[in-house]
């Protein structure tokens, strides 16, 4: 039986992502259908071990979630306090976050490991689990290196009863979508071994500094592993090298999954359909909290697992400039970033300067992961006008103006009837989509610039 | 007949980079009387070109932002007199923002010491605005706004002052945000030195950073540059900025660093080595602080920007850099 | 909604390429009746808006320069492959004599130039933008909502006219000078002379955009003020001054020349203008008129005013662009709406099967698809009909037809056209192979060659290519 505590973890699968803009529009409607699938698949998990072909006879039909059946219309037939509900929802969930900042590994390693065995060919999910694997994972990358830019995924299969390494540690996503783009390259066959694999992206991340995270992320169809040895060794050796293990199963719970995840601090999870597995896959997105154990070590002194590491900021040349050689390639091009220490020309951020041996980031790829770090404030809702002696007419931010009556008389936890929130730092006053979009987009509050 | 456009103008109106700027020991002394009918007839020019455009005008002025003029919230019909020879909209634009901009010169008080500009604020507001209308919400009753004719954003930064570096976190968020909403976010830098961070922001949103070279002629540089939507920019080519600076600001004294010290926890970023982390609270080893120490570039002070050698020292031919001072007239 | 997104570039793109219906006909017009309209700021406004973006832009580059520049140098700023769009760009603005020798120097029309710049910055006292009226105290203006009715009204007259001649009823007429010019442009014609029927080119008008119509009846009846010997500037600037009038607003008749006062009165027959009685010194111009240089939406769609009566008005406009129709796969139609001209022009191309009070339920068949096309509709007509009114729920389908559907309408048009007619000459009884062999390589050559059968040795060329093969023939039989 899947783990109990799916609900929670529903909650907050996007508490950390970004929203993505383009689905704003309809935002609520997303949300507050991922939300039902939520529920909707929990009922279903209760029974799925003795009856899920009862409930499901055929798996077209789970595409069809029951979305309206977590809706619940109000006396008048409005939906109005549905859509109200999740929001509340999503602000008290803000408000809950912890104001203080997180620590987390950003400089993150993973090895993903992808089941090329005979059993991916499976059907139960469309059009077949190998294909659709594939699929997710590409998205699973895009998203991935949007959020981890200093990140570096490897990859690697099983196949035949071998590791096989398909794509090198890299940090540039285009690569590595390249390593997984041909399909035909990647053709299921065999059986699966787990051993082999993880060994294989154990060694390929040996070498690893210390304060960046190794993860390996495992993709799993086959229900069996054919390895050579004592998989238990391979489990200890990768606890001692603090290498994070996730696996998402596409057929049932193993128990060797199970432990590898517990043993090492990753997360477990079966795919119970499409939708859940992309869920499951895409938990592994945002930048773990650093673990517990890895602060208890080095308990008072100073954390072994951190480091202050130097890095230059180059300049990029534009491709009108004169050409010159590279000291990456020794090729002629125009463009190319200076490294700022000793001047020399790299063709490509991030990397180590071949000269000097600075490390050349460019600092926008720092400051993407900054809004984990200063969050803004959640804003409060302003309840009634009565003490305010003048009121603003508009949205601080995008000078909507703001109804002066209020228009819901069912008051949520955390809504505000006038539809006005206020920063708790400038005082301005905000409307209910400059909230959402100022908290979860900008991370800046244009009332105070902070 | 193509999609219409959407251009948010942020205008940087510090009083005392404009007072600057109209000092007659400049090579092309630009006021801000001359700047503002310029920037009119540009506004117009935007306006004119189609039925559909839209526009929104905001300032960033010391210590406040301010949006001067939005064509979604129509003022009252009355406040315009009707005259037979001009355009209706066009005199709309030109009488609310001058109004506004005059009331928001008048309430300045003058003081010894002016905050900085706050172009921040202006640049999140623009934002907002955009996702405001690029995604009508269903609560609001924005019947203006048509779903299918989503216009195409962009924001043109009209930028006078200096790089600020308290703002360097808020700015590239911004940044990010701008190119989530596929925003492009135009510089174009009027006076004063080259920005660091507004290099960037065009960088990163696929936009152009020009640094007016002749202030006399400022309007044809707004309409060869600016006014061209996205779709143009690919038959018109438009001019880049030549090279981006992807220097940051270090979280501790807000200097711009070329070579700086980044926790590898939370990426904070630091001028000299710290024994703490004062972003994450982690401490770093002292091993690494006395290593870091010793091989910390001694010849290059941190905070100067002037001192940064701009020659590419392996290239054979050096750069020919613009004849522009690169320090800034200031 | 990704889908609908990454269809519309494409669907702007291409209609891009085809430039607005006026300017064809501007550009037939003599130079100096061009320099004339050019001298109003409003018109320059109005045909500037009309261009294409690119075309937009090269003006804009050249207004503020004083003195011509080499057209080297603005060509240095076009990428490569921008060349042809750019080439085509500057034929079309030399056409319109806006920029003069574009060989050696661009600079711009010098009365062009003055005129936009005094549109953009205000000024003069050509009074180009219309003479607002004063401020009547006794009576508010016209409320938009009002004017939108109107406009709606008069304009759905006109095609429901038009729609339900051809089925022998008769709705009321609308005046006798829209009679004239719809007679004049072939949209109509009266048949046994009494009755005006439908042609095939009123039932394509039918099918095109509120906006398309407009035009294409405006340029009728600017074809028409030529025979009727109207000073075409003055006809032309007008019809540019109310583009960029404001809606809800009146203006006075009283700065109008007499050509403009009779064209007030043919305007507000098509419902451009509202007056209260024609003696009424002053006008307020309609949403047709003031969306002429826009894509906006020109008419409130019938749909929105009967679902409540009471909506506002910037809801009628958002909603017009919304459509009504839902496609299945099974060639089945929805359509909600009430609207009887809507139901009309659906009737050209679908076979009836139930009406209710908000919906029209139909079916595309092979029958009512050919009746269209015997009608002279197009099955890219048909397709572009459906598609551009397709329902929102509709929208979210890629492709928005079903596929199947689209190809079964191209289908039944191909059907039609399995024989092509061509007029030529057969070449037959020559006396040799080699002769036959001969005579067909030189046919060939020339690319006249429509049939040949080697067996019967015989073969079949256009009517163009006669008579080199002919000579040809002569030649050699009368050389060998």
């Amino acid at each position: 039986m899947p783990p109990r505590q799916r609900d929670s973890i529903f909650i907050e699968v996007d508490s950390d992502s970004d929203v993505s803009i383009l689905g704003d529009g309809d935002d609520d409607y997303t949300r507050s259908k991922g939300k039902g699938k939520g529920k909707a698949t929990d009922k279903r998990k209760k029974d799925k071990g003795k009856a899920k072909a009862k409930e499901q006879a055929y798996t077209w039909e789970a595409s069809y979630t029951r979305s309206w059946d977590t809706v619940q219309e109000d006396e008048a037939g409005s939906l109005q306090g549905a859509v109200e509900d999740w929001m509340a929802r999503g602000r008290r969930r803000r408000l809950l976050a912890p104001a203080a900042a997180i620590r987390r590994t950003i400089i993150r390693h993973l090895i993903l490991l992808l089941d090329l065995s005979a059993s991916m060919m499976d059907r139960d999910m469309r059009p077949t689990r190998f294909d659709l694997s594939l699929q997710y994972a590409r998205e699973f990358i895009t998203e991935w290196f949007d959020q981890n830019p200093l990140g570096q995924i490897g990859v690697v299969g099983m196949r035949a009863g071998i590791g096989e390494r398909i794509g090198e540690m890299s940090g540039n996503p285009q690569d590595v979508l390249k390593a997984i783009a041909d399909r035909h390259r990647l053709e299921p066959v065999g059986e699966p071994s787990l051993q082999n694999a993880i060994e294989m992206a154990r060694s390929s991340m040996s070498h690893l500094p210390t304060h960046s995270s190794r993860e390996i992320l495992v993709i799993f169809g086959s229900l069996t592993t054919c390895d050579p040895g004592n998989i238990h060794d391979t489990l200890d050796i990768c606890v001692k090298n603090k290498i994070r293990i996730s696996v998402v199963a596409l057929a049932a719970e193993m128990k060797i999954c199970r432990e590898l995840c517990d043993k090492t601090g990753g997360q477990f999870g079966v795919a119970m359909n499409e939708g859940h597995f992309k869920d499951i896959l895409f938990e592994s997105v945002p930048p773990p909290a650093q673990r517990a154990v890895a602060r208890t070590t080095g308990a008072g002194t100073a954390n072994p697992a951190a480091d202050l590491m130097m890095m230059g900021f180059p300049t990029r040349l534009p491709d009108t400039s004169p050409p010159s050689l590279c000291v990456c390639h020794s090729e002629m091009k125009s463009e190319g970033f200076l490294c700022p220490r000793c001047m020399a020309k790299v063709c490509d951020v991030p990397t180590d300067c071949d000269i000097c041996g600075l490390m050349i980031v460019s600092s926008p790829h720092l400051a993407r992961s900054y809004h984990h770090l200063f969050p803004v404030k959640p804003y409060q809702a302003v309840i009634s006008l009565e003490d305010t002696p003048d009121p603003e007419t508009s949205c601080h931010a995008c000078a909507r103006i703001f109804p002066t009556t209020a228009t819901t008389t069912a008051t949520t936890e955390g809504m505000s009837p006038l539809g006005r929130y206020q920063c708790v730092d400038c005082h301005h006053d905000f409307c209910t989509d400059c909230d959402v979009f100022v908290h979860d987009v900008i991370h800046c509050c244009p009332g105070c610039g902070k | 007949m193509e999609k219409a456009s959407h251009l948010s103008v942020i205008v940087d109106l510090s009083p005392t980079q404009w007072h600057l700027s109209a000092q007659a020991d400049n090579q092309y002394p630009l006021s801000i009387q001359t700047f503002l009918s310029q920037l009119l007839a540009f506004l117009n020019t935007h306006i004119a070109s189609q039925h559909e455009n839209t526009l929104a005008v905001f300032g960033a002025l010391p210590g406040k932002s301010v949006m001067l003029y939005s064509s979604t919230d129509v003022v009252a019909d009355d406040a315009i007199a009707p005259d037979a020879n001009s355009y209706p909209p066009f005199k709309a634009v030109d009488s609310t923002v001058v109004q506004n901009m005059m009331y928001e010169f008048d309430a300045f008080q003058k003081s010894d010491h002016e905050p900085p500009c706050d172009l921040v604020g202006a640049l999140t507001k623009a934002l907002c605005y955009i996702n405001r209308i690029t995604h009508p919400s269903t609560t609001a009753n924005s019947a203006a706004e048509d779903p299918s004719i989503l216009p195409d954003p962009r924001i043109l930064i009209l930028s006078v002052s200096p790089d600020l570096s308290p703002s360097y976190i808020p700015i590239m968020n911004s940044i990010f945000s701008a190119q989530k909403l596929k925003v492009t976010i135009d510089i174009c830098k009027i006076y004063g030195p080259d920005t660091v961070f507004l290099q960037q922001a065009a960088h990163l949103t696929n936009g152009s950073y020009i640094y007016l070279e002749r202030r006399d002629a400022l309007l044809q540089y707004l309409i060869m540059s600016f006014l061209s939507p996205p779709a143009i920019r690919k038959v018109l080519a438009v001019p880049k900025q030549d090279k981006v600076d992807f220097r940051a600001a270090c979280f501790c004294h807000k200097n711009i660093v070329d070579i700086g010290f980044v926790c590898s926890v939370c990426l904070s970023i630091f001028c000299q080595p710290v024994p703490v982390c004062s972003t994450c609270r982690t401490k770093f080893p002292i091993k690494t602080l006395q290593r870091l120490n010793a091989s910390r570039p001694s010849l290059n002070p941190v905070n100067s920007r002037n001192s940064l050698p701009l020659a590419n020292l392996n290239n054979a031919s050096p750069r020919p850099t613009p004849t522009r001072n690169l320090n800034g007239v200031s | 909604m990704p889908s609908v997104q990454s269809l519309q570039p494409g669907d702007i793109s291409t209609s891009q390429n085809s430039p607005h219906v006026l300017l064809p006909f501007l550009q037939s017009q003599p130079q100096n009746t061009l320099t004339r309209l050019y001298q109003r700021p409003s018109s320059c406004l109005s045909i500037f808006r009309l261009l294409g973006p690119l075309e937009r832009q090269l003006i804009m580059n050249l207004l503020w320069l004083e003195s011509a520049i080499p057209t080297n140098t603005m060509a240095a700023w076009v990428v490569p492959e921008g060349k042809k769009l750019y080439n085509d760009a500057l034929t079309v603005m030399t056409g319109l004599h806006i920029i003069q020798n574009p060989t050696v120097k661009l600079a711009l029309n010098s009365t062009f130039r003055s005129s936009l710049r005094q549109a953009i910055t205000g000024g003069g006292n050509t009074g180009s933008f219309g003479v607002p009226a004063d401020k009547d105290d006794k009576r508010q203006p016209n409320a938009i909502e009002l004017l939108d009715a109107y406009a709606l009204e008069r304009w759905e007259t006109i095609l429901h006219y038009m729609v339900s001649s051809g089925q022998g009823q008769l709705p009321t007429k609308p005046s006798s000078g829209v009679l004239y010019l719809l007679q004049r442009s072939e949209l109509m014609k009266a048949n046994h002379g009494a009755t005006l029927q439908i042609t095939s080119s009123g039932f394509q008008f039918l099918l095109h955009s509120p906006h398309d119509q407009l035009w294409d009846l405006l340029l009728q009846y600017l074809h028409m003020a030529e025979e009727r010997q109207m000073d075409l500037v003055e006809v032309l600037s007008f019809l540019f001054m109310l583009s960029t009038m404001e809606l809800g607003r009146e203006y006075s008749t009283d700065s109008l020349s007499q050509t403009q006062k009779v064209l007030l009165e043919d305007l507000r027959d098509y419902g451009l203008i509202w007056q209260k009685k024609s003696s009424s010194k002053r006008f307020s111009p309609t949403r047709l008129a003031t969306t002429l240089t826009s894509l906006s939406p020109s008419l409130p769609t019938s749909n929105s005013r009967t679902g409540s009566g009471t909506n506002a008005v910037g809801v009628a406009a958002s909603s017009a662009q919304q459509g009504f129709i839902v496609l299945e796969t099974n060639y089945r139609v929805y359509a909600y709406t009430d609207n009887p001209l809507q139901t009309a022009v659906l009737n050209l191309f679908i076979t009836m099967k139930y009406r209710f009070p908000n919906l029209v339920v139909g079916m595309l068949t092979r029958e009512s698809v050919r009746k269209a096309l015997a009608n002279g509709i197009s099955a890219e007509q048909i397709i572009s009909y459906l598609s551009t009114h397709a329902h929102p729920q509709m929208r979210k389908n890629n492709p928005l037809l079903p596929v199947t559907v689209q190809d079964q309408i191209r289908l039944w048009e191909l059907e039609r056209n399995r024989l092509k007619s061509a007029e030529g000459y057969l070449y037959k009884d020559f006396a040799s192979q080699a002769d036959y062999m001969y005579v067909l390589e030189y046919a060939k050559q020339l690319d006249v060659v429509l049939w040949e059968n080697g067996a019967k040795r015989c073969f079949f060329g256009s009517l163009e290519g006669h008579a080199n093969v002919r000579g040809f023939i002569e030649r050699r039989t009368g050389g060998g």
